[in-house]
């Protein structure tokens, strides 16, 4: 039996002569390049596709919510408590103050909170450390309404570790305080560990006190990223409502106690957005574009911030 | 004659003494009260976790001691009897967001692409700008659109022209209600897409120059680049982003509860209406008695962070590994 070797891949090619082969060659290069090119046109084409299919609904959600909630929009609206049902007019004021008072409230709670353990965790390496950095992990990922279930438990059923025995503002702030948390730690953390560690270990060449180098150093120059971090934390929460459902629960009072019930925007929008009656809808949309609004302006708020105190440092 | 090699200064050696010098600081009235506050921030936030956890295990604990484990894919709906069907909550969780994630990958991936590669620079600036800003729609306002704007819609012409498609219909038959699980998918992708952009992005703008050069180099075409060097170097913070959007899809309620019809029924049907966990814990809550029925629903919660949790540090493990890679 004879074995004979097969004929070497594109052996016949070379029966040609050398000018035809270079020839062939060239033009399926060209050829090739032509399809490629090709392709490569398409497949940018489809992207810029997907951008647009990406934003579209997303824009079409803002300009639909800022053409109907215009028409309610007016003085009256923003300044007006809510009427009786089926009573016309009426506004949303006292929604808008008990959002903000329900969002600094939470603020003021886990803003010192967040830094300090970013803080925390700025300085320690070890077994601690990593263990909180696994909590703010999971704690990002905890659904909100879980949070506000927990505050529920904790602040107002009875029986509850520290319950006031009825629906109250601060549970809610608690509840978004707790909401703000991981981001807080997380946008606070990378916002110092971005400042140069020369920075630091010249203070501590100089002899001052760690406490005075974090205060007068690190949080310093972290600051325009602390802002910022801040900022949107504030504007994640002043949108939520699932924590807000069965802890601050909704006032039709102008309410600011945090120990009675308080109303929020996001509580008017869900109250009334779901509502057959036009009326209430109406509202639910005018008061979606201020809560809209006001995210927007928060939002811009902390890049702006950032941007102005960064040029400042220069 | 200077050469630049010379003009380099010695690299600073370490100061003796500095390390035990911090050491004596840190037992300074001041360095204590600081580490107070860095312990105290460290322990509030411990605690708060702790809390959270031990608050829904002990809320839940009467539903599991009552019903047992199989609590966790019962089918059964009884109010009488206190017990929700968490089997069917979570294949309605699992489905809402698989029809998100599917409408959401490819178009946040390939849009992510755009701004990143293949885009002018003065027009996906802004545009970058922009997806980041929409990511911080409120979700209320998602959930009113899908309600007032969408469902009509669904019901009158996107339901009914889904089910003339040929082999799709398989997945679109029943009535065309409105309220279903695909418009909560849909609404579902709406919300998650801007964090899909924005985590890919960044991912993508991490990839070396060189990598990309190295691609072109070799007469690679600007998609070529995309798709050889590119996406390949992303791929962990890709992955990462479609985890975090996950979660994300997962642990919404609020819009979710507005668009998806609440049926406690086994869903036949991406047109069929049902219910999430996040829907159904919204849902029952408030009016859930304390005792049984309110520890039932608080069993929903626990089984909803469960599998969030999950999923989320996941993803936190996938971004951090590729932090580290990229460092390397």
């Amino acid at each position: 039996m004879t074995v004979t070797a097969p004929p070497a891949p594109g052996a016949e090619e070379f029966t040609e002569p050398i000018g035809v082969r270079r020839r062939l060659v060239r033009q399926r290069a060209r050829r090739s390049l032509v399809r490629r090119r090709l392709v490569s046109r398409g497949a940018v084409v489809v992207c810029a596709l997907a951008l647009a299919a990406s934003l579209a609904p997303l824009v079409g959600l803002v300009a639909y919510t800022v053409g109907r909630g215009w028409h309610v929009l007016s003085g009256a609206f923003l300044t007006h408590e809510p009427t009786p049902p089926g009573v016309p007019g009426g506004g949303i004021a006292n929604a808008i103050v008990g959002s903000v008072v329900l969002v600094a409230l939470g603020a003021a709670m886990a803003v010192p909170v967040g830094v300090a353990a970013a803080l925390f965790l700025l300085e320690r390496r070890g077994r601690i450390a990593g263990a909180l950095r696994f909590g703010a992990d999971v704690l990002t990922g905890v659904p909100s309404i879980a949070i506000g279930i927990v505050a529920y438990g904790l602040l107002i059923a009875p029986g509850g570790l520290l319950s006031l025995g009825h629906y109250s503002g601060l549970s809610g702030s608690v509840a978004l305080a707790v909401l703000m948390l991981p981001i807080v730690v997380r946008a606070s953390e990378s916002a110092m560990a971005a400042v140069p560690s020369e920075l630091r270990e010249a203070g501590l060449a100089l002899g001052v006190r760690r406490s005075r180098v974090m205060r007068s150093v690190v949080l310093r120059s972290a600051l325009p990223g602390l802002v910022t971090g801040n900022l949107l934390a504030v504007a994640r929460a002043v949108g939520e409502t699932a924590p807000l459902l069965f802890t601050a629960i909704g006032s039709q009072l102008f309410a600011l106690n945090p120990l009675q019930p308080v109303a929020a925007m996001p509580l008017v929008i869900y109250n009334d957005g779901t509502q057959p009656f036009p009326a209430a809808q109406q509202i639910a949309w005018g008061t979606a574009l201020v809560l809209l609004a006001l995210v927007l302006v928060l939002s811009v708020a902390a890049r702006a911030v950032a941007a102005f105190l960064n040029r400042r440092a220069r | 004659m200077t050469t630049l090699l010379e003009e380099v200064p010695p690299p600073l050696a370490p100061v003796p003494g500095v390390a035990e010098a911090l050491g004596r600081r840190r037992r300074r009235p001041g360095g204590r009260l600081y580490a107070a506050l860095r312990w105290g921030g460290a322990l509030v936030f411990g605690a708060v976790v702790v809390a959270l956890v031990a608050t829904l295990v002990s809320g839940s604990s009467q539903a599991f001691g009552h019903f047992g484990l199989s609590l966790l894919w019962s089918d059964h709906y009884s109010p009488a009897k206190d017990q929700y069907p968490t089997g069917v909550f979570i294949v309605g969780t699992l489905i809402t967001t698989a029809v998100a994630l599917v409408l959401a990958v490819v178009v946040g991936v390939a849009t992510a692409a755009f701004l990143s590669e293949l885009a002018p620079r003065v027009v996906a600036a802004p545009l970058s700008v922009a997806v980041d800003l929409i990511a911080a729609v409120p979700s209320i306002v998602v959930g009113l659109w899908g309600l007032l704007v969408l469902t009509p819609a669904f019901s009158h012409h996107v339901e009914p022209f889904l089910k003339t498609i040929p082999v799709l219909e398989w997945f679109f038959h029943g009535a065309a209600l409105g309220p279903s699980m695909l418009l909560a998918g849909v609404v579902l992708a709406v919300m998650i897409v801007p964090t899909v952009v924005a985590l890919s992005r960044s991912a993508m703008t991490a990839v070396a120059v060189a990598d990309r050069e190295a691609a072109r180099a070799l007469g690679a075409t600007r998609w070529q680049v995309v798709r050889t060097a590119v996406i390949p170097g992303a791929r962990t913070g890709i992955e990462a982003s479609l985890t975090l959007a996950m979660g994300r899809a997962m642990g919404e309620t609020i819009a979710v509860a507005m668009v998806i019809g609440n049926s406690y029924t086994v869903p036949h049907s991406l047109l069929a209406p049902g219910a999430t966990l996040g829907s159904a814990i919204i849902n029952n809550f408030g009016e859930a008695a304390p005792g049984l029925d309110r520890s039932s629903v608080v069993a929903l919660v626990l089984v909803l962070v469960l599998i969030t949790a999950l999923v989320n540090v996941g993803g936190q493990l996938l971004l951090r590994a590729r932090t580290r890679s990229a460092r390397r």
